[in-house]
This record gives structure tokens, sequence and C-alpha cells, in this order.
């Protein structure tokens, strides 16, 4: 096991020192995922928006004057929706939260109704920190409501008289505290009529909207990003570039005299190609754990199941290790191995969902996709990723993963023997 | 300490190595000469167990199979094609090579430092084979073969592509590790290193062992005569007899006798301008048994 672990470390020194294959192998990757990340995020729009969806059930004055001043943050995007598609949308994680305007906002938004106008913020318990941003967006918005409003004399004296006409037809309240309402809401329209709006345009200190938070967990069915959807797809390129990178290298020690050298030392044949092949696996396996984690610490690509992305990772790497033994004897030479593989792997790419995501392919072509390992590789991680894939759910693809590497490893070693025979 | 007998191999219709037999003798430097294609590789793979030859045996130091581990653990070998990780300095080409015989720690580094030593490496120990010119990277293919102190061995071709300087180096290098009792097997088609280095030498042409001796007793036996090469100051008068063939002023004389026949000549009152003595070697060894010259094979 030394020994096969010399041979391993080799390749991966000499796989780190080119670095025309680490482009293939991490940059272009890194490169896609972030590119086609954005372009699906609508990141080009302005980086750190949130997406929500806003529910207008007053469908009032002031409700309006909220939803615009909404859709005028830098920091939003908002879309107008129904209650239940917008808790669908969150659920599903195409919009971080819905914000519903309750009926009666526009009345208690009024200024001296006792109680706060109400909002309503659906939003997964895990995503705090956009709850906390986002609540801080509403208050400044319904503030600005309220600004307006004292900016606005007319629209106070409206107000105010109508608040009059409420008290008047009230039945509850006493004649005598009637009569020192009357009095206080005369005087107070004489006030809003000498007050110059320009002052309150810089501020007032009054009650903001009260809102309130409803949990709306996110079904785990569906990505919360674009970037859970171009990670997965990068790893794969990742993984094919080591594939590549490896098949060929079994070429070059073979016309270099090296693996010459390495089967005159005291090595069995099975140390070469398992030194080969650990250090195609761990290559593998280490451009997924890099891209997860670069995923995570940039785009905010969360795995559900770390236990199952170990397992779908190794899987992965194991199947595509058996596809780079076989690579390897397509050609004689280099440059035959190096066009067959990126001709073989550029297909299987295509097929499985390295250029079109799985979940955005029509029904035929995900059909038709089953063919590459590709496709069970992708399937597998974004099954760790947001798929949430039970155990039972993520044998299928493992299995099939695994038996792939197997027969292709295996057929891969029987021909290697013959060429050196 | 190595015993070849009725060695083959075929690849398809061609015949490599056809009914090769030999024995080397421990502390040996046996040469292996003949021109490309003669099957000298074939052999050579053969005997460090990477190739099974279709019929015949090869047994190391008694009944040693080299198709065995242990048994190749006392082998060396520089191969023909540089066989280098360009990407490696040539302390991690050693280091490495040497990790997969078995050497560790100190032994490890003891043999890292000599290997480089007896290669003259050290200065540039550090840097990447890639900027290394053809003759470093020779010495360096020989350091990988010597490092882990072989009892034997084996050298393909290595001065292909060598500037002079490098390939003294190399035949120091060689005589040094045969002086210290390592049996060496070498092949080339260069007969002046086969005749400097070898203590027996086997001519061999399209997979066969033509003729097999010292290299004095291969001269003896299939060398032909010596030649005397003279230069005429003015053509001889009339009458005159000159032995040999004559054209214009230039004399060829083939004989067995080259010192007597340049007395003879010196006696005869021709003028001689220049004179040369050729002896036979084993050029005219491989021309005389095949009817081709090495170098044109």
């Amino acid at each position: 096991m030394r020994t096969v672990w010399t041979l391993a470390k080799k390749d991966l020194l000499l796989l780190v020192r080119d670095r025309f294959g680490m482009f293939w192998v991490l940059v272009f990757p890194l490169l896609q995922a972030t590119f086609f990340g954005a372009i699906f995020s609508g990141q080009g729009r302005g980086a750190g928006q949130i997406s929500i969806a806003v529910v207008d059930e007053d469908r009032s004055e002031e409700s309006r004057g909220l939803i615009e001043r909404l859709k005028k943050s830098k920091s939003l995007t908002v879309f107008e929706s129904n209650r239940e598609s917008a808790a669908t949308d969150v659920r599903r994680g195409k919009r971080v939260a819905y914000v519903a305007i309750r009926k009666g906002f526009g009345e208690s938004s009024r200024i001296f109704m006792p109680a706060s106008a109400e909002l309503e913020v659906g939003i997964d318990p895990s995503r705090q920190a956009e709850a906390g941003y986002l609540q801080g967006l509403l208050m400044e918005a319904s503030f600005g409501g309220i600004q307006q409003t004292f900016a606005n004399p007319q629209k106070m004296q409206a107000q105010i008289r109508k608040s009059a006409e409420e008290v008047a037809a009230a039945d509850d309240i006493p004649a005598s505290q009637k009569a020192i309402f009357q009095f206080f809401f005369g005087a107070m329209e004489q006030f809003v009529t000498k007050l110059d709006p320009e002052l309150f345009k810089q501020g007032a200190a009054i009650a903001p909207a009260k809102i309130e938070s409803v949990a709306v967990r996110r079904e785990g069915r569906s990505p919360r990003s674009s970037f859970e959807i171009t990670f997965p797809a990068a790893m794969l390129w990742g993984v094919i570039g080591c594939t590549a990178g490896f098949a060929v290298s079994l070429v070059t020690e073979r016309k270099s005299g090296t693996l010459l050298r390495l089967r005159v030392a005291p090595l069995t044949r099975r140390d070469v190609l398992a030194g080969k092949a650990v250090a195609c696996c761990a290559a593998c396996v280490g451009i997924i754990v890099l891209l997860i984690v670069l995923g995570r610490l940039v785009f905010g690509v969360r795995v559900d199941r770390p236990g199952m992305l170990a397992i779908a990772a190794m899987c992965t790497a194991l199947c595509f290790v058996g596809l780079s033994m076989f690579i390897s004897v397509l050609g004689r030479s280099e440059q035959g191995v190096a066009g067959a593989s990126w001709a073989l792997l550029l297909i299987c790419a295509m097929l499985g969902g390295g250029m079109v995501p799985l979940i955005a392919m029509p029904g035929w072509m995900l059909r038709m996709s089953s063919v590459s390992p590709v496709k069970w590789g992708v399937y597998a991680l974004e099954g760790a990723i947001w798929r949430d894939f039970s155990p039972a759910e993520m044998a299928m693809p493992c299995a099939i993963l695994l038996a792939v590497g197997a027969v292709l490893f295996s057929l891969g070693v029987a021909i290697n023997r013959r060429i050196d025979r | 300490m190595i015993r070849v007998c009725g060695l083959r191999k075929r690849y398809g219709s061609l015949v490599a190595v056809d009914g090769v037999d030999f024995e080397v003798a421990r502390g040996e430097t046996f040469g292996l000469l003949g021109p490309n294609g003669a099957g000298k590789t074939t052999t050579i793979h053969m005997l460090v167990g990477v190739l099974a030859p279709d019929g015949g045996t090869v047994r190391i130091d008694g009944d040693g199979d080299p198709m065995r581990a242990a048994v190749r653990r006392r082998i060396g070998v520089a191969p023909q094609a540089l066989a280098l990780y360009d990407d490696f300095s040539a302390n991690e080409n050693l280091r490495f090579f040497g990790q997969l015989y078995g050497l560790t720690g100190a032994s490890l580094r003891d043999a890292i430092s000599h290997a480089l030593h007896i290669t003259g490496l050290e200065a540039r120990r550090h840097d990447y084979v890639k900027t290394y010119s053809g003759g470093m990277k020779r010495r360096l293919n020989l350091a990988v073969a010597v490092m882990h102190r072989p009892d034997i061995l084996l050298l393909d071709e290595p001065t292909v592509g060598v500037d002079p300087q490098s390939r003294n180096h190399l035949f120091e290098n060689i005589e040094a590790l045969s002086a210290e009792g390592c049996t060496v097997l070498y092949t080339t088609h260069y007969m002046e290193e086969a005749e400097r280095l070898c203590d027996r030498v086997a001519i061999m042409d399209h997979g066969r062992i033509l003729a097999l001796d010292t290299v004095d007793a291969l001269i003896d036996a299939h060398g032909g005569s010596s030649v005397v090469e003279a230069e005429l100051e003015r053509p001889p008068s009339e009458g005159v007899a000159v032995p040999g063939r004559l054209n214009g002023t230039s004399l060829r004389v083939d004989t067995a006798r080259p010192f007597e026949t340049v007395a003879q000549l010196a006696g005869s009152g021709l003028q001689l301008r220049t004179c040369v003595v050729r002896r036979p070697d084993l050029e005219s060894v491989f021309l005389n048994l095949t009817g081709r010259s090495l170098r044109d094979a």
C-alpha cells in the first residue's frame, strides 16, 4: 500500500505542476459554474439582490405605495404574486421570501391608529441573514410611507377628517369623550395646515409597521440558487479534466519510458495501475471538495447531506477512474488518447447534464442522458446538495456509477496488459 | 550471474529475438553490439521480466526468475529512452525511484547524494529535469539506475545523443561501477564503446548472436587483415615493384604483418609522404560477418 501511495503522490504532484492540465481541472469548471450560475440567477442585474414575492391582500393606496417603494430598492427584486404561488415559490427556492401585505394595512397605516400596519414575511428559518436584511428593508419602506403622509398636508387632513367621522359615528365612545376628540382633531387639522411639510421629509419618529415572520420551509427538492445547479455540473467538468489527464498520463509514461522503469522496479503490474487509480480517484475527490468549499464560501452553495456527498463524490470518482483506464487504451499515442478522451468525454458531458442542467432537460433528453455516467455523477452530487436524497434514492446512481467504473476499469486493464505484452 | 538460453520473441511475423544464448559472469562487463533493430532492446526487456519470452529462459544469479519482484530488486536499468519525469527535479526523480526500491530515511538520502555525486549533478539537483541538457539527462538516467546499488546493471544504448564530454563522464562512471564488482550488460551500436568498456562482446543482428568473445579474439577470428595506407611523394618509376594496389600516388596494402610491410616499403626506395596502419576493428568484424557496415545497417 505504501508503494501504491508513493506512485499516487508522484502523479498528483505532476498534475499540480501541469498548469495547462490544472486549467481544465480547476479553472475551467470554476469559470463555468460562476458564469452560468450568474446568468441563471440574474446576478448580472446587480450583485446581492434578494428575490422576493409580494402579495397585496389589502389593495389600498398605502399597500400600493409600499410595493412601489420596495420595487425601487436596489437590494430587492420584487415579483407580485398571490399568496399560494408566493409560498410555493419560496418552498421551491425560486424566491428567497414572500412579503404579504395583510388586509387592513392601509387602515392601520393611518396616523393615530392604535394598531401598527401588519406585514407577513414568509422565509425559511435557516435563512436568518436574509431574513434580517429583508426586515430592515421593509422597515425602511414602511417608514417611507409615513414620511410621505406627513409630507402631504392634504392627505393628512383627509385622514384626520376620516378619523373624526369614525369617532363621531362610534357607539362605544361617551359623548364627553367624543367632544374632546373632535376638539383635538380640529386643532390637529389646524396644526397640519400650518405645518411646513419639508420638515417631515427629513424623517419622523412614528411607529413602524409590525412585521410578522412566518416559517416557510424549503421543500429540499429544488435548488436554493442557480449555483447549486452549476456547481455539481462544474464538479463533473473537473472530474472529466482529471479523467482525460490521467488517461493521457498513462500513455505518456509508456512513451517516455518511465512506465518501463516502473515495471522494472520491484513492483507488480497491479501496484503500478493501482497507483494511477488512487491518484486519479484522489484528484477527482479533491476537485469536488475544492469546488464545494469555493461554492460554499463565495456563492453560498449549501450541502443538505454531507455524508451523502462523500458517498456520491467517491462513487463518481471511482466511475471516472474506470473511464480513465478505458480511455488510456483508445490510442497508442498521447495525441490519439487525448483526442479520443475529449471526444468521448464531451459527448458524455453534453448528454449527461454537463452543459444543459438535468433540471432543465426535456423528458426525452433526460431519458437519453441515462447512458452517460456524467448524468449519474451530477444526479448523485445534486442528490446530496439539494435534492435531499434518502439512502435508498442515492443507492441507484451510486450503484450505476460503481458498475460502469468496474466494467470500464476491467476492460482497460485487460487491454493494457495486451498492449504491454 | 546472467544465464540466457534459447531466448525467442516474435511480434507477429517479425522475429525480434531468435534463439539467443549467452552467459555473463559476476563482475564482467558484457556488450551486445549490433545495429538498430538487431534485437538488443527486446533482449534487455526479457532480461528484466518486462517482456515474457515466447521461448527460452533467463536466469539471474543461479535460478532467479526476473519476473519475480525480488529478483528485479537486484537489477538496475538505464533504458534507451530517457525514463525521467521532466517536471521533477533530479532530487525528486531519485527520491521517487529510490522509494520504489524500498529506500527510506537516511539510506534514501545517502543513496541520492551518492548517485548525484558519481554523475556530477549535485549542483543542479533541485532544477527541473526539463531544464537539463541531453547529456545531463543521460547521466541522471544512469544515476536512477544505480542509486539502489544493484548487483546487475543493464545499460541500453546509454550514450545516444550525448556530447563527448558527457560520454566520457558516463564511461568513467561505468568503469568505476565495474571496478566495484557490478555486473554490466551494455548494448550499443558504437563499436568504440564496446571496445573500450566490454570484457566480452556479442555481435547481434536480426535477432541472432553471430559471434561472441573478447574484442581481441573477435578481431583475430573475424576482423581480417590489417591495412597499410601510404601516400607517395611521386609515382614510382617504371619497373619498381610495388606491393598492394596503387592508385596514382595512393598505395593500399592488405597484410597480416603490417609493421613488416611498413619496413619493406621504407626500404624499397619509395618516397613516402604519409603512412598509416589500420588494424581491423569490430566494424570489420561486423562487416565480415554480415556483409554490411555496422553504421549503415
